[in-house]
């Protein structure tokens, strides 16, 4: 019989370990950019075509 | 389908199923059965996460939704990513730190008991009466354009899906998920890749998306402020995001695909994957259907894509004539695109503006035709299916395809099915056995082969559920509109039981038990005396959960309140 393991303790220190990326801020920072850049390119596209 | 097709179909399925019962048989620990290995990377708990959320009827219905509506539904999917970013910083971290196997226990920890239950009963209510319809809404389009047995397509796929969730439980289902997206990906690609060569010569894609872009086809993204408008950018973010949040953030059948993992870094980036490419993917999807539109434009087609359907009703000269003029509709339409092409080469701005004209026209002409093949339909019969785009791509596919590629697109199809039912019975088996089983059976929570053999069970009859419910909607199909109803009524509620959890600290158990008791009746009584879109009552529930948890909190008696805070 074994228990489920402890919590995880280095939940909220641990480092995303991407390149180009130090924080999870920065990285959170960068997909909301996509998002907005996604938002561009997509208005550009529509006003391409419609 | 030839017996190429056939052997990439039942190859591909039975082999993926196959080989993810066959890696987890040996699961004993109730850690990795109900959160997936300790050493799944985030590649994986991504594909899972995307392979959770894209059903058959995402792979067969937004094609058509492109075909028939153009691509603006792309703005729905325009909160996902911001969603997604909260779940990475709120949601994943404290489910980590507390190191639950289920949302809702999260909810005890942070509540009470009753508020658990509470959150667990209305997941289980929901995704349960829910469970027949992600096996019977595929498997009633494939057995009917393919003339296969509804009953035997639904046994096959439902015992295929039990056979290794069962086996494995979550550990299963992301192996699983990862080759079921990685197949998924390879025959959406083949099928757009046919689809850009049999375009008409000299069309290519640009000038596709000219003729696609011209008829009301490509407008992606619309800034209108009119709430009368069904898809905008204001409605895709807003709407979207709350609805994303409630999605990925509550349910247990998406909790699960990121809980576990080797650390919280691999849940945190599986689901920036899915932030970062679900909008360019559902992007692709609803343009293959625009593209699709115009292709149609330039091949015969049927007035009704339901051929068989159609055939059921088609016994009199009315629908012989319907298909006569739109056949004719379909030339004129084909002459005036061909004549707006030229005008538009030849750099004349009056006569590109009278051809545009004279092309949309004709496009109108044949639309309204396929509208009176609709009605003529529903004349016939009053509870015919009239909807017919579902139908384009699967229609598309099996008459354009080479043989072999049809096999894997079908195969396609079914691992859509396979993967969103999969995350679903885990789901539901493991909120069974944690949230429940394990509550009034508290001495067995050390056995942890007994819950892992509780649990097993509990997935197993879960998905006898469904496939009982998948065969009875066949006689009840006006139920699955009750079940997506019932759906939004419940999940509203459910969200504002965990915002209030996270960003309302003061409020506790009782407070926000009975406010949500009083929310949801708040939101019955309102569908039942109003007339509004059921997908408000989404809103509605989250907010007066929310607005219910602090004034409730306020008129509590001091004993109560102080009760509570010592408990926290």
């Amino acid at each position: 019989m074994t228990l489920a393991p402890g919590p995880d303790e280095r939940a909220d220190s641990e480092r995303p370990d991407v390149p180009g990326f130090r924080t999870w801020r920065g990285l959170y920072l960068f997909v909301f950019g996509w998002f907005m850049l996604v938002l561009a390119l997509l208005t550009v596209f529509t006003a391409m075509f419609s | 389908m030839n017996v190429a097709d056939w052997i990439v179909l039942l190859g591909t399925l039975v082999g993926i199923a196959a080989y993810g019962a066959w890696r987890t048989r040996h699961i004993r620990s109730l850690n990795t059965y109900l959160r997936g290995s300790t050493s799944t990377g985030w590649g994986t708990i991504g594909l899972s996460v995307m392979a959770t959320q894209a059903s058959a009827i995402t792979f067969l219905s937004i094609p058509g939704q492109g075909f028939e509506s153009g691509i603006g539904f792309v703005q729905n999917y325009f909160g996902l990513p911001l969603a997604l970013i909260i779940v990475c910083a709120v949601f994943l971290p404290m489910y980590r730190r507390l190191n639950v196997y289920t949302a809702y226990e999260f909810l005890g920890q942070r509540f009470d008991e009753k508020t658990r239950l509470l959150g667990a009963g209305l997941f289980l209510l929901q995704r349960g009466l829910a469970a027949g319809v992600t096996i019977y809404a595929p498997a009633i389009i494939m057995s009917t354009v393919l003339g296969w047995r509804l009953d035997l397509v639904i046994v096959f796929t439902g015992l295929l899906v039990i056979v290794y969730t069962v086996t494995g439980g979550s550990e299963a289902v992301a192996l699983t998920h990862k080759w079921q997206m990685t197949m998924i990906s390879a025959g959406m690609v083949t099928a757009l890749v046919v689809l850009l060569l049999r375009l008409p010569g000299g069309l290519g894609f640009t000038g596709a998306a000219h003729v696609a872009g011209a008829l009301g086809k490509l407008q992606a993204v619309d800034f209108s402020l009119d709430p009368s408008r069904r898809y905008t950018v204001w409605t895709g973010v807003f709407g979207g995001l709350f609805l994303s949040l409630s999605y990925f953030g509550t349910d247990q059948s998406q909790v699960q695909r990121y809980i576990g993992g080797a650390s919280i870094r691999e849940g945190r980036l599986g689901l920036m994957f899915n932030a970062v490419l679900k909008i360019p993917m559902q992007f692709v999807i609803l343009l293959s259907g625009a593209l699709l539109f115009v292709f149609y434009q330039f091949a015969p087609h049927p007035v009704f894509f339901n051929q068989a359907e159609w055939r059921r009703h088609a016994q009199d000269g009315k629908f012989a004539a319907l298909e006569a003029r739109h056949a004719s509709a379909l030339a004129q339409s084909q002459s005036a695109i061909r004549s707006w092409l030229e005008a538009r080469a030849s750099d004349d701005a009056a006569r590109e503006t009278s051809a545009r004209a004279a092309m949309v026209a004709a496009n109108d002409r044949a639309d309204a035709i396929r509208a009176e093949a609709r009605a003529a339909i529903a004349a016939a019969d009053p509870r015919a299916k009239t909807k017919d785009s579902d139908y384009v791509f699967i229609t598309f596919i099996l008459t354009e395809l080479p043989h072999g590629t049809i096999g894997l697109l079908v195969a396609v199809m079914f691992a859509a099915a396979l993967s969103s039912k999969a995350a679903e019975l885990a789901a539901l088996g493991t909120t069974t056995t944690i949230d429940l089983w394990r509550h009034f059976h508290p001495l067995t929570a050390a056995d942890e082969r007994r819950n892992v053999r509780v649990a097993r069970r509990f997935t197993g009859m879960w998905g006898l559920v469904a496939v009982a419910f998948a065969l009875l909607a066949g006689f009840a199909e006006n139920l699955i509109e009750a079940i997506n109803i019932l759906g939004s009524i419940f999940y509203g509620v459910l969200l504002g039981l965990f915002l209030v959890a996270f960003f309302v600290r003061h409020v506790g158990g009782s407070a926000v038990f009975f406010a949500a008791v009083a929310a949801e009746a708040l939101v019955i009584v309102m569908y039942f005396s109003l007339n509004i879109g059921y997908l408000w009552y989404n809103i509605i529930g989250c907010a007066a959960c929310v607005a219910f948890s602090v004034a409730m909190q306020a008129i509590l008696p001091p004993r109560a309140r102080a009760d509570e805070v010592r408990a926290r």
